[in-house]
């Protein structure tokens, strides 16, 4: 535990929780609507990874042709491609799967869901590619290297040390150098005894000026965001706000919420239910597909398999009950929460716990306020 | 016949079976061997859960913590005093399934008190959550033996407690039901507030589901530590808990007959598959899309057949031999497609077949396979004379 | 009240009755079972205690040949992670055993190799190989994964079945039983010739480890490597944990990168070591990775980017080898693949320990004419420089570990041929 990463720390932990609002957004909608836990949510997010991988594939970034150099536009079509797919699939699952189990107990729908999960897991697998676990080229990606903000700035050393010790350095590489030179074919590895004892006095003077360096930024407070995924924050604020505005301020978000509020009444009023229904899988699921999309390709060499959604799957789901399932804000306070508490946990030294600090959280929350942070919880009226 | 006689039949008549099935199970290779063990294990596991989720109507996916936490007791315990004990072997195991069921009911009752305040999916959330965070501790526990697992000293082979167990847990379950005992819990389960209203103590019944279905779960652990010898995190994952869940609804929520089968037919159905050879991928493709056809139009045309149940069963064995026969025209034809012609292992498609089964049966029947219903000499007369009476099972 | 008093008087009797009886039974069956000792089924429940004697050697006759062919299986993962690895080495074993049938099998009896598929997973591989010792094979061959093997070894116990380790290097394995041997070093060797090459030939003291947490064969190599670093003068400056299935490691980098380490230790398996790789430059840490036989895959090239370029770890041996096995070898292998060299070493271990396993079938059917899968414990446990692909194997008064040579490679693209050789220890150059 370093007071000086907190700040790194607060900046990955919202980085990493950005992904699981867009996922959460999608279990909390369809919960908002069906009152229902779609276990397959996870599933279509895999699905959106490999619908971007083939999206990558097909614009010509393939393992063994990958393309040099990219521009934003194959990242646009990658991500709408993956929001497309994972929409149609989102809605191909309520049509089929879940429509005709509305009538039944929820439970029904809930084992269907879980049933779609296996199927889509280890079905593809006789379908996709998935093991070796192929990855997004990271070449498809413009955005390189990282954006820096620099808070404070370090010791610094003094000039006098700095320069004695690059010089016996410069020594100590030349010394090694020239012996190279008189011993061509030299295996730099399996070195005689002289050209050893060179290169070890190379390694020390490199240490030093390394030990240096690292001296001198102690204290220093720096940030960094890798491009891309700062590239990924901002777009995920901005489906957020698009999805701000659909709820809110449309006919379609209008129904919505009242489908929500009142099923039955809602249908009594002339709004189209099913409709509705259909409606929201979609958007849940583009959302996820989008999630998909950008953390398959700014997490570079990320592995995409049949499981991609499991993990990601099940801590989304945690954050939409964080926030109140059924409330859209408070998924994607849920979800940045997560993120961070994750991190934190990581800062405070306990790696090996990253995966349960969720739902520990998750645990203590629930007992202050069960219905989550910014849901309620109802009394039900007999 | 008094009292006493059906029980002490009912009590010998399962001593009986417990250990003929072992007689049997002992004159079997190891592979069976495994399989009946697990088998009784997953119907105590079924019908435990089916105890908090089914009759309680509490919604927990998280009982392969319990098994853990009772595996983990005994191993622990096993380790450390095994050797001073000097015990003979079946008195330890069944000490030793006590400790576990011990331990977790501790655990069971850690969850059950948050459980009073949660309901439905959060609760469901808390225990899943519950069993992560077991899985992770001890996965991190180096006393424990991390990830890589706890290696148990005596390894025991007693199938007729595994199966003793499985129906101690069954009738405990049944008696419940039977009994004026069994009424609060199913008063909860149909509306919390009203039967709070009629004086039912909502709370202790909760916990007390909690702990006994927790207990028998634990010993469950406790017998298969001792069965495997070793015990690792990786064997109580999530996916534990959806199979265990699985086979509660499947077999029907609240029936414990159904929880039982569905258990017993689950676990074998992917053991079972391990022996099937290479498919071409257009076999697959076939038998998928006549699935399709043939659960959509019983979907759409049962309703036709309402009442009739001859003309059902007919319908029924119609769409099926129609699929049957398309199966192999449709799979010719689609052979002749290049990316459909590859061949594909044959165990690689047994949790696709078990997913497969999963959805086709809940759209079919989403109420389960027994629904509410348990099995009862009323419904064998019935089944066999074709007379109606009232059944007898509960609720 | 009536049905409640009957209820409970009910419920206790039946359980004290039941358990009651269940002790008393139960006790006799098990004196029973113990006096009957001496009966092939040692599965009955009699205690197997497996902790009393190191390497414990099975007391069971064993299993013999039955049929018209003698039975062997192999178990590697068909599906999942592994898959690279177990396709690899099942493939390699079924061109064994064509090789040995091809050469006339064992006096005219053919040999018949069963696949198990272990799909990744410690359980399945148990599945798997109590199927095929249900089946009736008298060895098996497998795993490539530590934690999958030792199931296999437990399942193979009690009926004496030899167990030839193909790639588990934990190093505790073989202590489940003389039964099981190994034709690969194990992670006291690997660990330390990692620590030794980062600490004389890469300079480094530094060293930042990185573990996978539900990786049983991570966790090993992590403690072996950090323990020989450490003894060596260097310092291990953080110690951080993931668990595979996680995509996003930035958390932990950051901790590492905060204590300024000369070179990362990652002990983990290729399938997360990519994305690491790559998010460690990206955190601009820009020092010499490491790591053990777990990177073993063409996949790592891929997934790592140009950022494992230039990293180092330990394998088995090298494609590049000037020995006659390793020529032979490739031969075959690229004869039935297309001329493509096998992408991970994984192939030539398999190879290796069908092949020895044939052997050791051989030598115990002609020094025994009713041989059993016991006799072919003991023939395995006499093996004195078998030549194999990966270097000779010498089993007999090394307890099962044969020890052996391992290699450092340099990462380079696929152009430059992936896994470039740069250093060669010997077992004894390392161990005490």
């Amino acid at each position: 535990m370093e007071l000086s990463t907190l700040p790194q720390q607060l900046i990955n932990g919202i980085l990493l929780g950005s992904i699981y609002a867009l996922i959460a957004l999608g279990y909390t909608m369809v919960y908002g609507v069906l009152k229902l836990i779609n276990f397959a949510h996870g599933e279509v997010f895999m699905m959106g990874a490999y619908a971007a991988l083939f999206a990558s594939w097909a614009l010509g970034y393939t393992p063994n042709n990958a393309l040099t150099g990219s521009n934003p536009v194959n990242l646009i079509v990658m991500l709408l491609a993956s929001m497309t797919f994972c929409g149609l699939l989102g809605v191909f699952i309520e049509r089929f799967a879940y429509r005709p189990l509305r009538t039944q107990p929820r439970i029904a729908s809930l084992i269907t869901a879980i049933g779609i999960s296996l199927f889509l897991q280890y079905g593809g697998q006789l379908f996709l590619p998935s093991s070796p676990a192929p990855n997004i080229d990271g070449k498809v990606n413009p955005f390189i290297g990282n954006l820096e903000v620099t808070l404070a700035k370090g010791a610094g050393t003094s000039a006098a040390a700095a320069a004695d010790i690059q010089s016996k350095a410069a020594v100590a590489q030349k010394s090694y150098d020239d012996w190279k030179l008189s011993h061509k074919g030299a295996d730099e590895f399996n070195l005689p005894a002289d050209g050893q004892a060179l290169l070890n006095v190379k390694h020390d003077t490199d240490r030093a000026v390394r030990d240096l360096k690292d001296r001198g930024d102690s204290g220093s407070l720096k940030l960094s965001v890798p491009r891309g995924q700062f590239i990924m924050l901002v777009t995920t604020v901005i489906l957020m706000g698009m999805l701000t505005y659909l709820v809110m301020f449309t006919k379609q978000g209008r129904a919505m919420r009242a489908v929500s509020h009142d099923f039955d009444a809602a249908a009594l009023m002339g709004v189209n239910v099913n409709g509705i229904v259909t409606f929201t899988f979609l958007v849940g699921s583009a959302l996820a597909g989008a999630g998909a999309m950008m953390s398959a390709t700014f997490l570079s060499g990320t592995k995409i398999d049949t499981f991609f959604g499991m993990l990601p799957g099940v801590k989304a789901f945690v954050a939409a009950v964080l926030g109140g399932i059924g409330n859209i804000p408070g998924a994607v306070l849920g979800g940045l929460l997560m993120g961070v508490a994750e991190t934190l946990v990581v800062w405070l030294g306990y790696d090996n716990y990253r995966d349960a600090i969720a739902f520990v959280v998750l645990i203590i929350v629930l007992l202050v306020r069960p219905g989550g942070l910014l849901g309620s919880s109802k009394v039900e009226k007999v | 016949m008094t009292f006493w006689q059906t029980r002490l039949g009912s009590i010998a008549l399962a001593l009986v079976f417990c250990f003929s099935l072992d007689q049997f199970a002992l004159h079997q290779n190891s592979f069976i061997q495994r399989l009946v063990v697990l088998a009784g294990l997953y119907v105590t596991l079924a019908v435990s859960l089916n105890l908090i989720n089914g009759i309680t109507g509490q919604f927990s996916i998280g009982h392969a913590a319990f098994y853990q936490v009772g595996a983990y007791t005994t191993g622990s315990l096993a380790g450390a005093f095994f050797n001073k004990a000097h015990l003979p072997g079946p008195a330890w195991l069944i000490l030793m399934m006590f400790a576990g069921a011990i331990g977790a009911s501790l655990a069971g009752l850690l969850v059950g008190l948050p459980s009073l305040r949660l309901k439905g999916d959060y609760l469901a959330i808390v225990t899943l959550g519950f069993g992560e965070i077991i899985r992770i501790v001890v996965q991190n526990q180096k006393a424990l033996g991390g990830a890589y697992g706890l290696t148990i000293a005596p390894r025991f082979q007693a199938i007729w407690l595994v199966w003793l167990l499985a129906i101690l847990c069954i009738s405990v379950s049944r008696n419940l039901l039977k009994t004026a005992h069994g009424l609060p819990f199913l008063a909860v389960r149909e509306d919390e507030v009203a039967s709070s209203a009629m004086g039912v103590n909502v709370t202790s019944v909760k916990v007390t589901a909690f702990l006994i279905g927790s207990a028998f779960a634990g010993a469950a652990g406790a017998l298969l530590a001792h069965f495997e010898g070793f015990i690792s995190p990786a064997m109580f994952t999530m996916d534990v808990s959806f199979i265990i869940v699985t086979m509660v609804v499947l077999g029907g929520t609240g029936s414990i007959t159904g929880a039982a089968l569905s258990a017993v037919l689950l676990f074998y159905l992917p053991e079972k598959m391990r022996d099937l050879s290479d498919l071409h991928l257009s076999t697959i493709v076939a038998v998928g899309i006549c699935l399709v056809i043939a659960v959509a139009s019983i979907k759409r045309l049962m309703d036709h057949f309402h009442g009739e149940p001859r003309k059902r069963a007919g319908f029924m064995a119609g769409v099926v031999m129609g699929a049957v026969v398309l199966v192999p025209i449709l799979g010719a034809l689609l052979n002749n497609f290049d990316p459909l012609k590859t061949s594909v292992e044959g165990s690689k498609l047994r949790l696709v077949v078990f997913a497969v089964t999963l959805i086709v049966l809940m759209l079919l029947r989403p109420q389960g396979v027994f629904a509410h219903h348990e099995f009862s000499w009323a419904w064998v007369r019935k089944l066999f004379r074709g007379t109606v009476k009232a059944p007898e099972g509960v609720a | 009240m009536k049905i409640q008093t009957n209820y409970f008087s009910w419920q206790t009797g039946l359980a004290t009755l039941a358990l009651g009886l269940g002790l008393i039974i139960g006790c006799g069956s098990g004196d029973k079972a113990a006096d009957n000792g001496a009966t092939p089924d040692a599965t009955k429940s009699a205690a197997t205690d497996t902790t009393a004697t190191k390497r414990p050697a099975p007391t069971s006759p064993g299993v013999k040949p039955s049929g018209d062919t003698i039975k062997i299986g192999v178990i590697g993962s068909l599906t999942g992670d592994q898959k690279p690895w177990g396709e690899d080495s099942i493939e390699a074993s079924k061109m064994a055993v064509k090789e040995f049938n091809d050469a006339g099998g064992l006096g005219g009896k053919k040999v018949e190799l069963l696949v198990g598929d272990s799909a990744s997973k410690a359980e399945q591989a148990k599945s798997a190989a109590e199927k095929l010792i249900s089946d009736g094979v008298i060895g098996i061959v497998g795993e490539v994964a530590s934690g999958h093997t030792i199931q296999i070894a437990k399942s193979a116990f009690p009926r004496a079945i030899p167990v030839v380790a193909i790639g588990a290097t934990k190093t505790t394995l073989t202590d489940e039983g003389t039964h099981v041997v190994r034709v690969c070093y194990t992670d006291d060797l690997q660990g330390p010739v990692v620590a030794k090459f980062a600490y004389e030939a890469l300079g480094l003291r530094k060293v930042g480890v990185m573990t996978d947490n539900k990786q049983p064969y991570s966790q090993g190599l992590s403690k072996s490597f950090s323990d020989k670093f450490k003894a060596l003068g260097g310092e291990i400056v953080g110690e951080s944990f993931y668990e595979s299935g996680q995509t996003q490691f930035s958390g932990q980098i950051t901790e590492l990168k905060a204590k300024n380490p000369d070179g990362v230790f990652l002990s983990g398996y290729f399938t997360e070591v990519g994305p690491i790789a790559q998010q460690i430059k990206q955190a601009g840490l820009n020092v010499k990775l490491m790591g053990g036989d777990g990177w073993d895959s063409p996949q790592l090239l891929v997934s790592g980017g140009d950022a494992i370029i230039g990293s180092f770890f330990c394998n088995h041996y090298n494609n590049k080898e000037d020995r006659p096995e390793v020529k032979d070898f490739l031969k075959k292998w690229s004869g039935t693949h297309g001329g493509k060299e096998p992408g991970t070493t994984m192939a030539a271990l398999g190879y290796d320990a069908t092949k020895l396993m044939l052997d050791a079938l051989k030598r115990a059917s002609v020094a025994k004419k009713d041989y059993s899968s016991r006799d072919i414990i003991d023939a395995l446990n006499d093996t004195e420089n078998f030549p194999g692909v990966s270097g000779k194997i010498t089993l007999k008064g090394n307890g099962g570990n044969p020890p052996k040579r391992a290699l450092i490679v340099e990462v380079r693209s696929q152009a430059d041929g992936f896994q470039v050789f740069r250093k060669a220890y010997e077992a004894s150059e390392v161990t005490k």
